[in-house]
């Protein structure tokens, strides 16, 4: 018995310390980094870059398409690591504890802008921005039998039947989410938003008649919309959309709401001015490389550049406008 | 005719071909090591691949997807550990043939089992990809709470022939399951402020730990030198005449489930697998041998959780609603090369759908060979001693986990469960239920609260497809123990008469060994 448990005793050690080396090695791998950038040879190793969604989604094809064509003007490989969770928030706490030395930059979504007041800790000041590089205007959209034929509609029956016609989203505190919200507000009606879990579900959920409308990007209903299955009442931006001829913005319309995702690039708060500039100077030129341009397009949503001041600007009014649209 | 010659004329192509070699490599690699899954795998491949032309692309991230479906069993039934979830039935019965012996006789079932169920789904695909996405259509939350009733109830067929901790265990995975912000107002629940968390607990980290990490510590406080006997014994590879035989009634059963939920949006591999092999059991002649290394149990589930994959693709290429995550990736990379998915594209693009299921048939066939073939090799591998071997896989799993998220959490979660399955072992408590009520209390809390949200009770009462399906999980846990006792009845009845007790069977056997 005692050397039966001696025995197994010496078979577990070995196997046990390996097991606790690698947990060593792997949360050494997590606080990798972190050396002081030296001004003047930026960048002089690779760069990483922080993406707080699932690889394969539309944030992740914008900031991996971009972040291959920042590697050429760059001249160095940027490596894209997603820190997924938290409706984004694992990622965004993620980058805005790394050192502001320019090695670490991040995919920075309109949640940065947005969790902080759905109980994240998540603060926009945090971060430094490197500018804007997509949009994704929301859109409205009814199954194509629907009664509503026009976004007017919509309006009139949500106000003669307040809180039952339901509109579908992409999941509670989303961005398509606070979209029903601002419509509401702004048309003074109550329509009632119905989080589904993903885009992908509450599109389907629209086509096939189980809610009344769905609120979602323009990728997520152009395609429904261009075979018929959909008619999209109005974008909820201030431009029309390429890929929806035809259908007017909410603005057009009578109802002056514009709100939608957009994707920026930032780092954490604090970058030395030079870093900064080689980095900004790097994203413009991705950003509106034609590569980058026309694999957004195709996506279905907007490349749009803005500057680093100039959107900056906006950042602060969406911080603002969210943190009165989420009040209670 | 013409749409098929053109389609399937593009995959004849040598750089076609050689992706899906590529894609097959990388797909059974990612497959076989447990963290990685097959999404994860084509979310990474999907970047290189953009920049390809659509078919040698999708040749890429299909034979991925087709071949991590088959990588994933061979951990299964070799370490007990699933490559990914759709592997998790595997498990159930691999394992234990595998302890008998007859490994080599599980891999050879499962990989055809899996060949099997993926050519049947594909067929579905081919002559029924309209009307199975109409199917899926037809499910929104009240249809899919129903559907997730229905799962809920074969809790009773996984727990192993012990009802009550099966139970127990069913109603630990739902706890688990509220765990992460509420689907419907986004409040957190008992996340303890942990921000990793609040997506729920994650699931792959589960499910590495209370079947992998539980089974090696187990065999660490139970291993005796002189007892051991390691599974490189791999014993015969070809299944007798019998034992095809046994395959037959498992694989229409498992094809049937599987091509049901795969088509539905949010619903994959890993639920088919377990509902599969619990209908399985059910209409077996033999359910007692499931879960102690059944032929039938390993066929049912690795069909089912391959037989989705058919309709999974098409409804993403007829709807334009992705049937799993992993389609919603190949569906990003579709809408970016201009292939505008949705019913249309059979009749505008037909020989894409035959380029695609020509794809889908290669990387089958293919990947069915090379885990054949590979199958030898490994032997070497597990020949190892086995405490170079926990290491081994103790650290594979760790770094597995590790990269599903980049999250240490993730790496903690692995190790607790790990402790957590091996109490529940040597106290008999199955793991399966644990995982299944982790999977569907997520979908049948969401989906209720959403059906309600949208209209009431009335909302889900209205479906006709909903009730249906809620009358029949009624039956499936009303009618067996009612039927049982009717059927004791008589037979004691019967027993009066020649004055013997045929009711009670003998308590199981301890497996677990207490030093």
């Amino acid at each position: 018995m005692n050397h039966n448990t001696r025995t197994r005793f010496r078979r577990i050690v070995p196997a046990a310390a390996a097991a606790a080396i690698a947990a060593v090695a792997l949360a050494g791998c997590a606080n990798r980094g972190g050396e002081a950038a030296q001004s003047g040879d930026f960048p002089s190793k690779s760069i990483t870059m922080v993406v707080p969604y699932q690889a394969g989604g539309a944030s992740d094809l914008s900031a991996r398409t971009l972040a291959a064509e920042m590697e050429k003007k760059l001249g160095q490989s940027i490596v894209v690591e997603n820190r997924v969770g938290g409706a984004g928030s694992v990622g965004l706490t993620y980058l805005s504890a790394r050192p502001a030395d320019g090695y670490t930059i991040g995919y920075l979504p309109v949640e940065t802008v947005m969790l902080g007041y759905q109980g994240y800790d998540i603060d926009p000041a945090r971060y430094d921005l490197l500018g804007q590089i997509v949009s994704v205007p929301a859109t409205i959209a009814v199954p194509a039998n629907s009664p509503y034929k026009t976004l007017q509609d919509l309006i009139d029956a949500a106000k003669a039947k307040p809180g039952t016609i339901t509109v579908a989203n992409s999941g509670a505190g989303s961005i398509w989410q606070a979209a029903t919200k601002a419509l509401n507000k702004t048309a003074g009606v109550e329509l009632k938003p119905v989080p589904f879990d993903g885009g992908a579900p509450a599109v389907n959920a629209a086509i096939a008649g189980q809610v009344d409308a769905v609120a979602a990007g323009v990728s997520e209903t152009s395609v429904a919309a261009a075979d018929g299955r959909l008619r999209v009442l109005a974008i909820l931006n201030d431009k029309a959309s390429a890929a929806l001829p035809g259908v007017a913005t909410a603005k057009e319309l009578g109802t002056d709401v514009s709100i939608g995702g957009w994707g920026a690039v930032g780092t954490p708060a604090g970058l030395p001015d030079d870093v900064r500039d080689e980095l900004a100077a790097a994203v413009k030129a991705a950003a509106e490389s034609e590569s980058f341009v026309s694999v957004i397009k195709k996506s279905g949503n907007l490349p749009v550049y803005e500057a680093p001041e100039a959107f900056q600007a906006f950042y602060d009014a969406e911080a603002k406008r969210f943190s009165t649209l989420f009040a209670k | 005719m013409n749409a098929l010659a053109e389609g399937l004329g593009q995959i004849a192509d040598p750089t076609v071909l050689l992706c899906i070699l590529i894609g097959a490599l990388a797909g059974m690699l990612v497959g076989t090591f447990p963290g990685l899954t097959a999404t994860m795998a084509v979310a990474l491949a999907s970047a290189f691949t953009l920049s390809m032309d659509p078919i040698p692309g999708l040749a890429v991230l299909l034979t991925i997807y087709v071949a991590a479906n088959f990588g994933d069993r061979v951990p299964a039934i070799l370490i007990n550990t699933p490559g990914t979830p759709a592997s998790i039935c595997t498990t159930f019965d691999g394992y234990p043939m595998a302890k008998k012996g007859l490994a080599g006789v599980a891999l050879t079932v499962s990989a055809f089992a899996s060949a099997i169920g993926t050519f049947l789904g594909l067929i579905l695909l081919v002559v029924a990809a309209i009307p199975i996405s109409r199917l899926a259509l037809e499910f929104g939350p009240a249809e899919t709470f129903a559907l997730v009733v229905f799962g809920l109830t074969m809790m009773v067929g996984v727990s192993g022939g012990k009802i009550g901790k099966g139970l127990i265990a069913g109603a630990v995975g739902l706890a688990l399951a509220s765990v992460g912000r509420d689907p419907i107002t986004g409040t957190e629940r008992f996340t303890f402020g942990v921000l990793e968390l609040s997506d729920g607990i994650p699931f792959i980290a589960v499910i590495i730990g209370l079947f992998g990490i539980a089974d090696i510590l187990d065999q660490m406080l139970s291993y005796r030198a002189e007892k051991h006997t390691p599974i490189s014994n791999f014993g015969r590879w070809w299944p007798n005449r019998s034992e095809m035989k046994r395959m037959v009634k498992p694989l229409g059963i498992g094809t049937g489930i599987g091509a049901v939920v795969g088509a539905m949006p949010a619903a994959g591999g890993d639920i088919a697998g377990i509902m599969s092999w619990a209908a399985a059991k059910k209409a077996s002649k033999h359910p007692e041998e499931f879960g102690k290394g059944s032929i039938e149990g390993l066929t049912a589930g690795d069909t089912a959780s391959n037989a989705g994959i058919g309709p999974s693709v098409a409804t993403t290429l007829a709807l334009g609603i992705p049937g799993d995550s992993v389609m919603a990736v190949v569906l990003g990379s579709l809408i970016v090369w201009g292939i505008q998915p949705g019913p249309a594209l059979f009749t505008s693009q037909p020989d894409l759908v035959w380029s695609i299921a020509g794809i889908l048939a290669v990387a089958t066939v293919l990947t069915l060979g090379l885990s054949l073939l590979r199958l030898r090799g490994v032997t070497k591998l597990l020949e190892l001693k086995p405490h170079y071997l926990w290491t081994v896989i103790i650290v594979f799993c760790m770094v597995g986990t590790f990269a599903v998220n980049n999250s240490v959490i993730d790496v903690v979660v692995m190790l607790i469960f790990g402790v957590v399955g091996l109490f529940m072992r040597r106290h008999g408590f199955p793991a399966g239920p644990v995982v299944l009520g982790l999977i569907l209390g997520k979908l049948a809390e969401g989906n209720l609260r959403r059906a309600l949200e949208i209209g009431g009770p009335e909302n889900i009462l209205g479906s006709p497809i909903a009730v249906t399906i809620l009358l029949i999980s009624l039956a499936a846990v009303t009618l067996p123990p009612v039927i049982d006792r009717l059927r004791a009845r008589r037979a004691v009845r019967r027993a009066a008469s020649t004055s013997s007790n045929p009711t009670d069977q003998p308590l199981e056997q301890k497996e677990t060994t207490i030093s």
